[in-house]
C-alpha cells in the first residue's frame, strides 16, 4: 500500500515536472461548447490534434444548452470569453457576430473552408458583410423515425405517399398501436413535426417562391399541407395536446408507438435509452406518387475564433483541424450526426440512410430563413400550429397569422 | 381559550361540527396526499408507477435513491444550497441587527430616514431589476459564483430583518441601557452584552423568515449561475429533471430527496417555522 | 440623562452609530437601489446583446405597450396575470379565511390540520411545479389515472395541453402550494380578536354566518390588507410555476403566458427566438414595477381606510 502510494506520488511528481517543462512553450486555448453529452468525443479530438501540434493545449468547457447563448454573449461583451467558440448558425450566429465578437474567416486563414458545401458556409455567414465566421460542424434533418419491429409485426412498410401514410396509421391503430409518439405540448415540437411530415408537400419550389417573394405563407401549398397535418394528428399519441417532448420520446423508446416525426438527432438518443430498438428513417410522404420526397435540413452551428483572443494563431490552427475530413469522419462515427465536410466516410447504417436522404432536401424553413427578427418564424409557426392542432383555428387562419407576423419585417411579403 | 372554544362548539349543532371536521380532513388529505404519492413513487420503477400509480411500493427497493445520491450531482447541489443559505442568513442577521439597533436605540432624524429607506426596500420586487443586477455582478466579477446569490439574497432579506430587529429592540426598556451607562460601559459593550442577548428570538424569526425563501429560490440561480458545481438545489433539480425526463422513478426520488430536508425540519420545528414565515404578515 | 445626550453628540458616538448604519445602507444602495434605478435608465437605451447602444427615449416603452410585435403578447400575458390574481384571491386567500375559521374553533385534531396545511408552503416552488406537472401528465399522471379508476373517463383531460384548462391548472397548483399561508395568517388574526366579543355575539344568538360576516371578517381586515398586497405583488411577479409546468413559451399557444415569462424571454432569449433585448426587457420590467408600486400603495391606502371604519 505504502509502496504503491510512493510510486504514484513519484509518477505524479514526474509528470508534473514534464508538463511544467512542456508548458514553457505551450499555448493554452480555451474552447467552449454546449454539447455536454459529447465531452468524451471532444477530449479525444483534442488529443488527436495535440499529436500534430504538441505545443497547443486546449481546455474544453461545456455549459447547459438553454443558457449557453446568454453566458457566451455576457462573456464576449465583457471582452472575455474563450479562444475557440462553438456557435450556433443563422440568426443566433448574427447576435454575436454583428457586434464584432468573432474573427472573420476566409480561404487564406482557413483553406479548409473549401471542404464545405456553400449552403453550410452560408449558415455561418453574416448577411450584412457576407463573411464566414465559423467552420460548420453538423447538419441535422427533420424526418420520420420508425420502429422496424413494429412495422414488421404489423406487416406494413414505410409509406411513400400521404394516402399510404394515412392507411398505415389506420392499420396500426386497428391493431391498438399508437402510430405517432408525437405530442404538441412542448412548443418547438410543432416545428419539428411540420419539418418531418410536410416538407415533401411544400416542396423546394415553395421555398424558392417564399424567398423570392412570389408566394407567401397564405399560399395554397402551405395551407393544404397544414390541413393534412391536422388530418394526421388524430394518429398522434393519446391526448397529444398535453404530451410534452419527454413523454413522447418515452412512448417511442418504450416501443409503445410506431413512428416519431422529428430530428435525425433523436436516433442516437433513442438508441442510448433502449439499445434493442431497431430503427429506420423515411422522408416526409409525398402528395401524389412521383413527387420528389424531401427531408428538411439545417446546419446546427460551427466553430469560431474570438476576435479578442490573444492566441489567434493557435486558435486558427485548431479550427483548421476541425475542418478536416479526418475530423469530420471521427465526428460522424462517434456522434452519429452528419458532418457537412465533403468526402467523409460514414459507417453507421442509419446515418448513411440520412445522408442519402439529405441529397433531396429543402431548408428547415423557419430556422434557416426566419429566425433573424421578432416575431421569429419559428415562434409563429410553433404557436399557430399548436393552436390549429388543438382545433382552435383553421389551417387558413394559422397560415394567415404566420404570414402576418413575418410580414411585419420581411420586405417581400409587404407588397 | 380552549375552554371557551369547547363550550362554544358544543353549543353548535352536531352537523356543523361534523361538516367542519369533514372539510378539514379533506383539506389535510389534499395537502398531504401528493407528498405521500411522491415519496411512494420514489420506491417504484417507472413501469410500476405507470401500471400501479396508487399501490404501496416495496420499501426495500431503494435503487432510485442510491442512484440519485451516488450518480448525480444532487449532493453537490445540496451542499451549495447550505452554503448559500447559511452565508446569506448570517449576513442578513448581522447587517439587519446593526441597522435595526442603530435605528431603534439612537433616535435621530437621519435614523428615521434610514428606517424609511429600508421600509421602501421591503416591497420592491428585486426580480425585476435582474438585468442591472446581472451587469453589476458581471462587473464585480461575481457572476457564476455562489457570492452572486449570497449578496442578492442578503439585499432582499435585509429590509425585513431591519424591521423585525428594530421593532423588537425599540420595545426594550431604556433603563437597561442607562444602568449600564452609569456603570461606565461603552456603547459597543452595551449592545453586545446587555441588549443582544435579549434579542435572540427576533433574530431567529428574521432567520427563518428569510431562510425558507432563500433555500427555495430558483429565479436568481437560473440567471446568475451556469457552472454545474455552483448550482443550488432548486436549480440543480431542473438540470436533474432534464437529464432523467423519461425515468419517473428517478424523478420522484430526486424530488423526494430535494424536499426531505426542509420538510423534516419543518415537522420538527413547526411552531418556529410558522411563526417565522408569517412574521411579516402578522403584527 | 442630559450628560448622556450630550455624549451622544460626541465624535466617538457618531462614528459608532455610523459603524452600525453605514455597512447595511451601502449594501442596500449597491444591490437594491442602484440596480432598480439602472433598470429605469436601461429602458431608455437601445441594446445590442449586452452592450448598451444609443439613447432612444421612450421607444422601448412604446414598443412594449403599443408595438405590433410585442404589445399583443404583453397584453395577453397581463390579462392572465389579472385572472391569476382574481382566482387566487378567491381560492387561496378566500379558502384560507374559511380554513382559518374552522381551525379557530380548535376542533379535534386541529394541531395536525394546522401543520398539514402549511406543509406545501415550505416546499420549493420548483418541487411543487414538477410534482404537479407529473401528476397532470395526460397519460400517466395520477390525476387522470384516478379519474379513470373512478369511471369518470370523460373528465380526464390533457390538463396542461388544453388551452381551456392549462391556466386554471397552474392557478390550482399555486393555490395548493400557498393556501396554508393565508390560513395561518388569518388564524393568528382571529386569535387576537378579544374572546368576549365573539362570546357576546353568540349569546345574542347570531348565526354562524352573521358572526363571520359582521364580526370576524371586519376584525381581521388588517390581515386581509396585507395578504392581498402580498398576493398582488406575487401575482404580477408570477414566474416559477408557469416556467416549470408549461415552459418559457406559455404553452399551449400563449394561453398560459404571464408577464414574468415574457420578461424572461425578452431579456434572456429562448430557444426559438434567439433574440435578447435588454432595452425592451428593462422597459417591460419598469412598467411592471411602476404598476405594482402605484397599485399596491393605492390599494393599501384604500384597504387601510376601510379598516379604520370599523
Amino acid at each position: 500500500m505504502k509502496m504503491t502510494r510512493r510510486i504514484l506520488m513519484g509518477a505524479a511528481a514526474g509528470s508534473f515536472l514534464l508538463s511544467a517543462g512542456a508548458m514553457a512553450q505551450q499555448t493554452e486555448l480555451t474552447f467552449w461548447s454546449w454539447r455536454q453529452e459529447d465531452k468524451a468525443f471532444y477530449q479525444d479530438a483534442i488529443k488527436k490534434f495535440q499529436a500534430k501540434e504538441p505545443n497547443i493545449a486546449i481546455k474544453f468547457e461545456t455549459y447547459a444548452p438553454e443558457n449557453y447563448q446568454t453566458i457566451l454573449s455576457t462573456a464576449l461583451a465583457a471582452g472575455r470569453g474563450p479562444d475557440v467558440i462553438q456557435v450556433r448558425a443563422y440568426g443566433n450566429l448574427e447576435t454575436i457576430a454583428t457586434p464584432g465578437y468573432l474573427l472573420a474567416l476566409d480561404k487564406q486563414t482557413v483553406p479548409e473552408l473549401a471542404n464545405f458545401p456553400d449552403a453550410a458556409l452560408a449558415a455561418e455567414t453574416l448577411r450584412s458583410d457576407g463573411k464566414v465566421y465559423a467552420v460548420p460542424f453538423a447538419m441535422q434533418a427533420q424526418l420520420v423515425v420508425y420502429n422496424k419491429k413494429i412495422f414488421q409485426n404489423a406487416g406494413v412498410n414505410p409509406p411513400k405517399t400521404w394516402d399510404e401514410l394515412m392507411a398505415l396509421c389506420q392499420a396500426l391503430k386497428a391493431k391498438n398501436i399508437t402510430p405517432f409518439a408525437n405530442g404538441t405540448a412542448t412548443a418547438w415540437q410543432n416545428e419539428t413535426i411540420v419539418g418531418g411530415l410536410l416538407s415533401s408537400m411544400l416542396g423546394k419550389q415553395f421555398e424558392e417562391d417564399i424567398v423570392s417573394g412570389k408566394a407567401n405563407f397564405t399560399d395554397p401549398r402551405f395551407v393544404n399541407a397544414l390541413a393534412k397535418l391536422k388530418d394526421v394528428s388524430q394518429y398522434f399519441s393519446p391526448n397529444f395536446s398535453g404530451v410534452d417532448y419527454p413523454s413522447s420520446q418515452q412512448l417511442f423508446v418504450a416501443g409503445r408507438a410506431a413512428m416519431f416525426a422529428g430530428g435525425s438527432y433523436e436516433v442516437a438518443n433513442f438508441k442510448n435509452q433502449n439499445p434493442t430498438l431497431d430503427l429506420g428513417v423515411f422522408p416526409a410522404p409525398v402528395l401524389k406518387a412521383g413527387d420528389q420526397a424531401l427531408i428538411a435540413t439545417y446546419y446546427d452551428g460551427g466553430y469560431a475564433v474570438n476576435a479578442k483572443s490573444e492566441k489567434k494563431d493557435a486558435a486558427l490552427k485548431f479550427v483548421r483541424y476541425l475542418a478536416t475530413p479526418e475530423y469530420g469522419t471521427a465526428f460522424t462515427t462517434a456522434l452519429k450526426n452528419l458532418s457537412p465536410i465533403k468526402g467523409i466516410k460514414i459507417e453507421d447504417p442509419i446515418t448513411q440512410e440520412v445522408a442519402k436522404l439529405a441529397e433531396n432536401a429543402m431548408s428547415y424553413l423557419m430556422l434557416v430563413r426566419f429566425r433573424y427578427q421578432e416575431p421569429s418564424g419559428s415562434v409563429l409557426l410553433q404557436s399557430n400550429v399548436q393552436k390549429m392542432l388543438a382545433g382552435q383555428q383553421t389551417p387558413e387562419q394559422a397560415a394567415a397569422e404566420i404570414n402576418k407576423g413575418i410580414a411585419t419585417y420581411y420586405k417581400p411579403f409587404q407588397k | 381559550m380552549t375552554a371557551l372554544a369547547t363550550s362554544s362548539s358544543s353549543r353548535q349543532p352536531i352537523s356543523f361540527a361534523f361538516l367542519a371536521q369533514v372539510i378539514l380532513i379533506a383539506n389535510s388529505f389534499i395537502m398531504l396526499y401528493p407528498v405521500v404519492v411522491m415519496v411512494l413513487s420514489a420506491f417504484k420503477t417507472t413501469g410500476e408507477i405507470f401500471e400501479h400509480p396508487f399501490a404501496l411500493p416495496d420499501f426495500t427497493q431503494i435503487g432510485n435513491f442510491a442512484k440519485v445520491l451516488g450518480e448525480t450531482s444532487m449532493p453537490a447541489y445540496f451542499v451549495n444550497s447550505i452554503i448559500v443559505t447559511g452565508a446569506s442568513i448570517l449576513l442578513i442577521v448581522v447587517l439587519g441587527t446593526m441597522a435595526g439597533y442603530a435605528v431603534a436605540r439612537y433616535e435621530s432624524r437621519t435614523n428615521t430616514f434610514i428606517l424609511l429607506f429600508f421600509l421602501a426596500g421591503l416591497m420592491l420586487p428585486l426580480k425585476l431589476a435582474v438585468i442591472p443586477l446581472f451587469i453589476l455582478l458581471r462587473d464585480l466579477n461575481l457572476l457564476d459564483s455562489r457570492w452572486s446569490l449570497i449578496v442578492t439574497y442578503t439585499a432582499i432579506g435585509l429590509p425585513s430583518a431591519v424591521f423585525i430587529m428594530a421593532g423588537f429592540l425599540r420595545s426594550l426598556p431604556a433603563e437597561l441601557e442607562d444602568a449600564a451607562r452609569i456603570d461606565g460601559a461603552s456603547e459597543p459593550r452595551i449592545m453586545w452584552s446587555v441588549m443582544l442577548p435579549l434579542a435572540r428570538p427576533p433574530m431567529a424569526i428574521a432567520a427563518i423568515q428569510n431562510a425558507v425563501p432563500i433555500w427555495n429560490d430558483f429565479f436568481f440561480p437560473l440567471v446568475f449561475i451556469q457552472t454545474d458545481a455552483y448550482k443550488t438545489l432548486p436549480q440543480g433539480l431542473t438540470t436533474f429533471m432534464g437529464e432523467y425526463t423519461t425515468d419517473w422513478g428517478m424523478l420522484f426520488a430526486g424530488l423526494t430527496i430535494a424536499a426531505a430536508p426542509i420538510t423534516l425540519l419543518y415537522i420538527a420545528l413547526s411552531r418556529q417555522f410558522i411563526q417565522g414565515m408569517t412574521a411579516g404578515a402578522v403584527k | 440623562m442630559p450628560v448622556s445626550s450630550k455624549q451622544a453628540r460626541t465624535w466617538k458616538h457618531r462614528s459608532w452609530v455610523a459603524f452600525l448604519v453605514v455597512p447595511p445602507v451601502v449594501f442596500m444602495s449597491l444591490f437594491v437601489v442602484y440596480p432598480i434605478l439602472s433598470a429605469f435608465a436601461y429602458a431608455f437605451y437601445e441594446w445590442r446583446g449586452l452592450a448598451r447602444g444609443d439613447f432612444v427615449g421612450l421607444a422601448n416603452f412604446k414598443e412594449v405597450l403599443f408595438g405590433a410585435t410585442m404589445a399583443p403578447t404583453v397584453w395577453n400575458a397581463f390579462l392572465h396575470n389579472v385572472y391569476a390574481l382574481i382566482a387566487l384571491m378567491i381560492v387561496q386567500n378566500g379558502g384560507g379565511f374559511f380554513l382559518a375559521w374552522l381551525l379557530y374553533k380548535e376542533p379535534f385534531g386541529f394541531r395536525f390540520h394546522r401543520i398539514a396545511v402549511f406543509v406545501p408552503v415550505v416546499l420549493s416552488t420548483i418541487i411543487v411545479g414538477f410534482l404537479w406537472k407529473l401528476f397532470l401528465n395526460p397519460n400517466f399522471g395520477i390525476v387522470n389515472q384516478a379519474l379513470y379508476s373512478l369511471g369518470l373517463d370523460s373528465w380526464a383531460k390533457p390538463w396542461l395541453g388544453d388551452s381551456s384548462t392549462a391556466l386554471g391548472a397552474l392557478i390550482l397548483a399555486n393555490a395548493w402550494h400557498f393556501v396554508g399561508f393565508p390560513t395561518l395568517v388569518y388564524l393568528a388574526g382571529m386569535q387576537r380578536i378579544p374572546s368576549e366579543i365573539i362570546e357576546a355575539a353568540r349569546l345574542d344568538g347570531t348565526t354562524e354566518w352573521q358572526l363571520l360576516k359582521n364580526i370576524v371578517w371586519p376584525l381581521v381586515a388588517p390581515s386581509t390588507t396585507i395578504l392581498f398586497t402580498l398576493l398582488f405583488i406575487g401575482a404580477f411577479n408570477w414566474f416559477e410555476i408557469p416556467y416549470v409546468m408549461v415552459g418559457l413559451d406559455g404553452s399551449p399557444f400563449g394561453s398560459t403566458d404571464v408577464l414574468g415569462l415574457v420578461f424572461y424571454r425578452t431579456a434572456f432569449g429562448n430557444q426559438s427566438a434567439s433574440i435578447q433585448n435588454f432595452g425592451l426587457g428593462s422597459a417591460l420590467a419598469t412598467l411592471i414595477f411602476l404598476f405594482i408600486v402605484v397599485f399596491a400603495s393605492m390599494l393599501t391606502l384604500w384597504l387601510r381606510r376601510r379598516e379604520i371604519q370599523f
